[in-house]
């Protein structure tokens, strides 16, 4: 069973988690949910579209101007008690990386704390394990948070992620944290090269089989762009070719953008696989 | 002895579990078949058996069905007291049907209809097998209702009657009434 906050989802459930941004400068929408009735609108969305998780996030993952403590929160708080009074059944992630933000959203009603950088604050997971809420251990190569990768190398670099996600949920269980509520994520292009995300991508199986539940997120990135050579707002079919390839490893939560085209693909694989009966079949069967 | 209980469904392959979708094609065939093998079953009682009638395709049907009630599918005997038989009508009714369109469809399937509610059992051993196979309608367990089971002292109910893939089902049932004087 996965248990992320108050909701509880089966051992084989695929989960979709969409990307909700607050902010003026992501690098796919590009500040199109900046303000908040936009957002709001935004989740509405995607909830209709059958987004089990929306992932609310204030601060850019790129480098750019620095945003504090407090105007991180001014940005995500006060949106996400709005949507946990709006949908009541809906997870909440909240993307933040700072221990202050994570108790502030998880008091608002939070139900995962998406570290995307990869425990950079060591006190996120004793802000998880104060509300019970879920947590997302992703692997960055120990890089500071908002840097771009430059000339970084691994020996081998899923064993890395493995290694520190699975020590990174270790020490999350051992914080407190529920252990049904956690989730590693390889985090591609974070800390990463094109040639390391394609590589987390091909062995992603390796990460499946640890037993933790993964999360990938794929949607849009530069290892997509560059392998089509393709730039942002035409990177949906290469993001979901990668999404194809991480649902066959059995990947189990999808940080995406495009939330039915991903349901769809990662349905179809799992169908393939024997993981999940077709929704209708009466082809030959009459 | 006569059987006292008599049903036919069809043998969509839909109703096999093994073929099972999220959502179910054909839910109310399905809750009309569970019905009268419940029926059977119950008609049957501890002792009894269900004979069978059905062509080799559909024995696995037959087993999945009679297993809910933990019956397996035994020799038959001379005149089970409960019988059950899978058969269909024509699967050519529409463009879509699997045997595409056919004109003679809906009058082979009238026919058989009739035969069957009346019941007609001389009408039901005879059924046209030739046309049949053109028309893809599996009639050979009907053709053995009408041969040796079905008498006119039994009283059809026709619980489920349509075509919804261009496949025409019946799920029917016989009573037997025992004649004034017996």
């Amino acid at each position: 069973m996965l248990r992320l906050g108050r909701h509880e989802f089966a051992d084989h459930a695929t989960l979709m988690m969409a990307i909700v941004n607050r902010t003026p400068d992501s690098f796919y929408d590009k500040g199109a949910t900046w303000a908040e009735d936009k957002a709001f609108d935004r989740v509405a969305q995607v909830v209709d579209e059958g987004a089990e998780i929306v992932d609310i996030g204030g601060i850019k993952a790129a480098p750019g101007v620095e945003i504090g403590i407090d105007e991180e929160i001014s940005r995500v708080a006060g949106f996400v008690a709005r949507v946990r009074a709006a949908h009541p059944g809906l997870v909440i992630s909240v993307d933040t990386w700072r221990a202050e933000v994570g108790r502030v959203v998880c008091a608002e009603g939070a139900d995962v704390l998406n570290d995307a950088w990869g425990g950079a604050d060591p006190a996120l997971v004793d802000a998880a394990a104060e509300f019970g809420a879920g947590l997302i251990c992703t692997h960055t190569g120990g890089v500071t948070p908002r840097t771009r990768p430059y000339r970084i190398e691994y020996d081998d670099v899923v064993a890395a992620a493995i290694a520190d996600t699975t020590s990174y949920a270790e020490r999350a269980v051992a914080a407190g944290v529920p252990r049904e509520g956690i989730v590693i994520d390889p985090a591609h292009d974070f800390g990463k090269n094109t040639f390391h995300s394609l590589e987390l991508t091909r062995r992603l199986g390796e990460m499946t089989a640890t037993g933790w539940p993964v999360l990938v997120s794929l949607s849009n990135k530069d290892f997509v762009g560059e392998s089509l050579d393709l730039p942002v707002g035409e990177r949906l079919t290469g993001t979901l070719a990668a999404t194809a390839v991480c649902a066959l490893a059995g990947a189990r939560i999808y940080r995406v953008h495009e939330v039915t085209e991903t349901r769809q693909v990662v349905d179809m694989v799992n169908t393939i696989a024997g993981r999940r009966l077709p929704q209708r079949a009466i082809r030959g069967l009459q | 002895m006569t059987a006292r209980r008599v049903a036919l469904i069809p043998g969509a392959f839909a109703l096999r579990a093994e073929y099972a979708g999220l959502e179910d094609p054909i839910p109310e065939l399905r809750a009309a078949v569970h019905e009268v093998v419940d029926w059977l079953d119950e008609g049957a009682g501890s002792d009894g058996e269900i004979g069978v009638y059905c062509t080799g395709q559909q024995h696995g049907l037959a087993s999945e069905l009679l297993a809910r009630h933990r019956r397996p599918v035994g020799t038959r005997e001379e005149t089970p007291i409960a019988v059950l038989a899978i058969a269909n009508g024509t699967a050519c009714r529409t463009e879509k049907a699997p045997g595409f369109f056919d004109p003679r469809a809906a009058d082979f399937d009238a026919h058989l209809a009739s035969a069957l509610v009346l019941p007609d059992p001389t009408a039901l051993a005879n059924v046209d097998e030739v046309l049949a196979q053109e028309l893809l309608a599996d009639v050979e367990a009907i053709r053995s209702l009408g041969g040796e089971v079905l008498t006119a002292h039994h009283r059809a109910t026709v619980r489920y009657s349509d075509d919804p893939y261009g496949v025409q089902y019946w799920v029917v049932t016989w009573e037997w009434e025992m004649p004034d004087g017996a």
